[in-house]
């Protein structure tokens, strides 16, 4: 006899549960309908039906796409008329704040409800990937009707955005395809760097001495700016640069030494925190990308050590006070060592419990495919993209501009993202506080980085 | 000797004088039972299953395959959860700005109460009521902007008009920035009970105390305070309670930091659930966190309460 509590086990409840919520989310618009009120994209379809790809499929077939509130939601959904045409898949969009986001996915794919058959992934890819609720994409690569590699280029991605995506050393292959990169650079002020005879720095040392003289000699502006709140997209994204530029790795070894009480990082830690003490703003270890963003905007400071080169069509758009005067250049290394600048994408991902992967795979290639990239491109103000052939694309360039184009197409060729292990938000959020700490002067950059260790190494030991 | 239809007849009598009597003896209770179901239905359970996964290892809301894993994730809260640090913390905001807010809040009412002319009352009663009409999402992006020591109003006002040099809010007083922004968002709580209260004081009292010769502060203290005991104490019992409840203002004003510097309690429970996936240890910190508000406030019922309140 099935014993009652299988009839009413958690996995039903919660599937049932999470269907009606996941079906009643405010956010649902189909994907064709929202694209008409803007101009469709005009892609030609022979640059996908020259793929040898059965792209028809799953005509008649409709995915579930879970988003957060992104630039390449806006990007990509004029094109999204073009895929319907092609496949016949029709497109739902679930796009939700990112917080809100975050927790229907992990309701939807720890449960099995599996309404989305395609969402957004981020750090927590290889916890998701470890708990088996990813669907790897290997078995779709080796599908002859699902992909072409000739047509696909796979080599034209960035090898950190491939990386990432291939969960760095904590997956086994494929675990969903990069939609967004960023890279880290350096912003600013030609014109205070013209006013004190200042050279664009390429080591620590120089930027450092950058940012004294303009904080010395400029009232009312200080010398640097950058991330100092807590929280893995905050301070760590910076500093996780610097660690690897200083020779050091996160996990020297896995899962027993985080290599966050290492000399190099004790290093790299000491550089950031004392610079924002002595020439950021005050209260520099609650500054979160926007805040700095914004104090760079109102021409409040010389410039940013390292943020990601998205937001200089913020500093160069109408909304800056300092649009004529900001320049862009390569992150600082220390004088002898490497350049590796952080990276970080966003990609698409489905999960095992989906009706519709392989017709949601298909979606990925398309949205990840070279044609639908450059046109995003050239079509938008897209800056993201993960194909090194839009970065060299000369009518692209053109539109962003040579200088930006060329810093972000060298940073991220040279890039060197985070491995995101399965319990990096966890640890990463002790990390960022004890960096935090020292940034704010309350622990020694030694004690933030032993405790921090000790904290990472605890996770898994339990 | 009665027919069978007469005894059928009376033992239908009898069951439905049962049932009456039933009904009848039993009368409060059953008006009562749709409201008991009621928070047995929100309070309760919620409560229950916070107590369950507490216990258990992972989440399931299959009893029988649950891991029962007995205070382990108590143990885990206490020791690196930071769960005694943000007691601490939430301890140090609530008395603080219950203080404050209590004291503003009365002096604010005792004021405006003193204003004769009806328009400048009116306008005083708006004024001190608006910040509560910002919500707390709102208040803590726009705090961040006008403490923000670059770009924020505050930081330049008191830098150009005062000889002081302004702190860093976030980053150097952030526990008492906190507690100061909630006060200017909460003081109209209690600024609006306060100010019913005083209201409700009769003149004759206050009259009579005048004519006794007593000097403003001895109608407070003498006349006007005790008679508003019991709006006092109904008063700071809400915002007690509420101010446990705080989150979002601090939240959105500085994630708990710098590092955990503003850690409230259940700041702590929404990193454990949401950032670190430790459903057991949230739910545990939960837990002796309720035990501990519902404990708190008998105690002040108790002590503090009085007749009158809760007749």
């Amino acid at each position: 006899m099935t014993p009652n509590t299988e009839t009413y086990d958690r996995r039903t409840v919660l599937k049932a549960t999470s269907a009606g919520l996941l079906a009643g989310l405010a956010g649902c618009t189909r994907g064709g309908d929202e694209a008409s009120e803007s101009t469709p994209a005009e892609i030609d379809l022979s640059k996908y039906e020259d793929a040898d790809i059965d792209w028809s499929q799953f005509d008649g077939a409709s995915i579930n796409i879970g988003a957060v509130q992104h630039p390449w939601v806006d990007a990509i959904k004029p094109a999204v008329p073009v895929f319907e045409e092609l496949t016949g898949i029709s497109v739902n969009w679930n796009v939700l704040p990112e917080n809100q986001f975050r927790t229907r996915r992990q309701t939807d794919v720890s449960t099995g409800a599996g309404q989305f058959d395609v969402f957004f992934m981020d750090q927590v890819v290889n916890q998701y990937n470890h708990e088996g609720w990813l669907q790897p994409l290997d078995p779709y690569f080796d599908d002859g009707s699902l992909y072409d590699e000739n047509w696909y280029q796979p080599d034209d991605l960035f090898e950190a955005s491939r990386w990432q995506a291939q969960g760095g050393p904590y997956a086994d292959g494929w675990t969903g395809l990069p939609i967004t990169v960023e890279v880290q650079t350096q912003f600013y002020r030609t014109d205070l760097y013209e006013k004190h005879g200042l050279e664009v720095a390429e080591t620590l040392e120089q930027f450092r001495e950058n940012a004294r003289t303009i904080h010395e000699n400029e009232s009312d502006i200080v010398g640097t700016v950058g991330r100092g709140q807590k929280g893995y997209g905050m301070n760590i994204f910076v500093l996780n640069a610097f660690l690897r530029q200083n020779g050091e790795s996160l996990w020297t070894s896995f899962s027993d030494d985080s290599g966050l009480d290492t000399q190099g990082t004790i290093n790299a830690v000491e550089w950031y925190a004392s610079l924002l003490q002595d020439y950021g703003p005050q209260g520099a270890s609650s500054q979160s990308w926007s805040d700095a963003l914004t104090t760079m905007q109102e021409g409040r400071a010389g410039h940013i050590v390292s943020d990601a080169n998205l937001f200089w069509p913020g500093l160069t758009g109408e909304d800056s006070s300092i649009a004529d005067n900001v320049g862009i250049a390569k992150i600082p290394r220390p004088a002898d060592g490497e350049f590796a600048p952080n990276a970080y994408n966003w990609q698409l991902s489905t999960s095992k419990n989906a009706s519709n992967s392989k017709a949601g795979f298909l979606f990925m290639l398309f949205a990840t495919s070279e044609p639908t990239n450059t046109w995003m491109h050239l079509n938008s103000d897209a800056a993201f993209s993960v194909r090194q052939s839009v970065w060299e694309n000369d009518e692209f360039r053109s539109r962003v501009g040579e200088e930006f184009a060329q810093v972000s197409l060298e940073s991220l060729q040279a890039a060197k993202p985070d491995p995101f292990d399965r319990k990096y938000p966890e640890w990463g959020q002790r990390y960022s506080e004890e960096l935090q700490r020292a940034i704010a002067g309350q622990k020694s950059a030694e004690d933030a980085m032993n405790q921090a260790a000790a904290t990472a190494e605890d996770a898994y030991s339990q | 000797m009665s027919t069978p239809s007469q005894t059928k007849s009376e033992t239908a009598d009898s069951g439905l004088a049962r049932v009456r009597d039933l009904w009848n003896d039993y009368l409060p209770y059953w008006f009562m039972a749709p409201m008991v179901l009621v928070m047995m239905t929100i309070t309760f359970f919620p409560g229950a299953y916070d107590l369950y996964l507490s216990l258990i290892s992972e989440p399931t809301m299959n009893v029988f395959a649950a891991d029962f894993v007995g205070l382990q994730h108590y143990e885990t809260a206490f020791t690196s959860g930071g769960a005694a640090h943000s007691f601490v913390i939430t301890i140090t905001v609530v008395a603080s700005a219950l203080l404050l807010e209590t004291v503003l809040g009365f002096g604010l009412a005792a004021l405006v109460a003193g204003v004769d002319a009806g328009r400048m009352k009116s306008f005083y009663r708006v004024l001190f009521i608006l910040p509560m009409a910002v919500a707390p999402v709102s208040l803590a992006t726009i705090g961040r902007i006008m403490l923000n020591s670059q770009i924020g109003v505050i930081p330049y006002v008191i830098e150009t008009w005062t000889p002081l040099a302004s702190p860093g809010f976030l980053s150097e007083v952030p526990l008492l920035t906190v507690i100061l922004l909630d006060t200017w968002n909460w003081t109209p709580f209690m600024f609006i009970i306060f100010y019913a209260g005083l209201s409700s004081v009769p003149d004759t009292l206050v009259e009579a105390s005048r004519v006794d010769g007593a000097p403003l502060w001895r109608r407070y203290v003498h006349v006007i305070i005790p008679y508003m005991k019991p709006v006092v104490f109904v008063a700071t019992l809400i915002r007690l309670i509420d101010l446990f409840r705080t989150f979002g203002v601090v939240y959105g004003l500085t994630q708990g930091g710098p590092g955990t510097a503003t850690q409230l309690v259940s700041i702590n429970i929404y990193e454990q659930m949401f950032i670190n996936n430790q459903t057991g240890v949230a739910a545990a910190i939960a837990i002796v966190y309720l035990v501990m508000v519902i404990a708190l406030a008998n105690i002040v019922i108790a002590k503090v309460g009085f007749e009158g309140v809760w007749d």
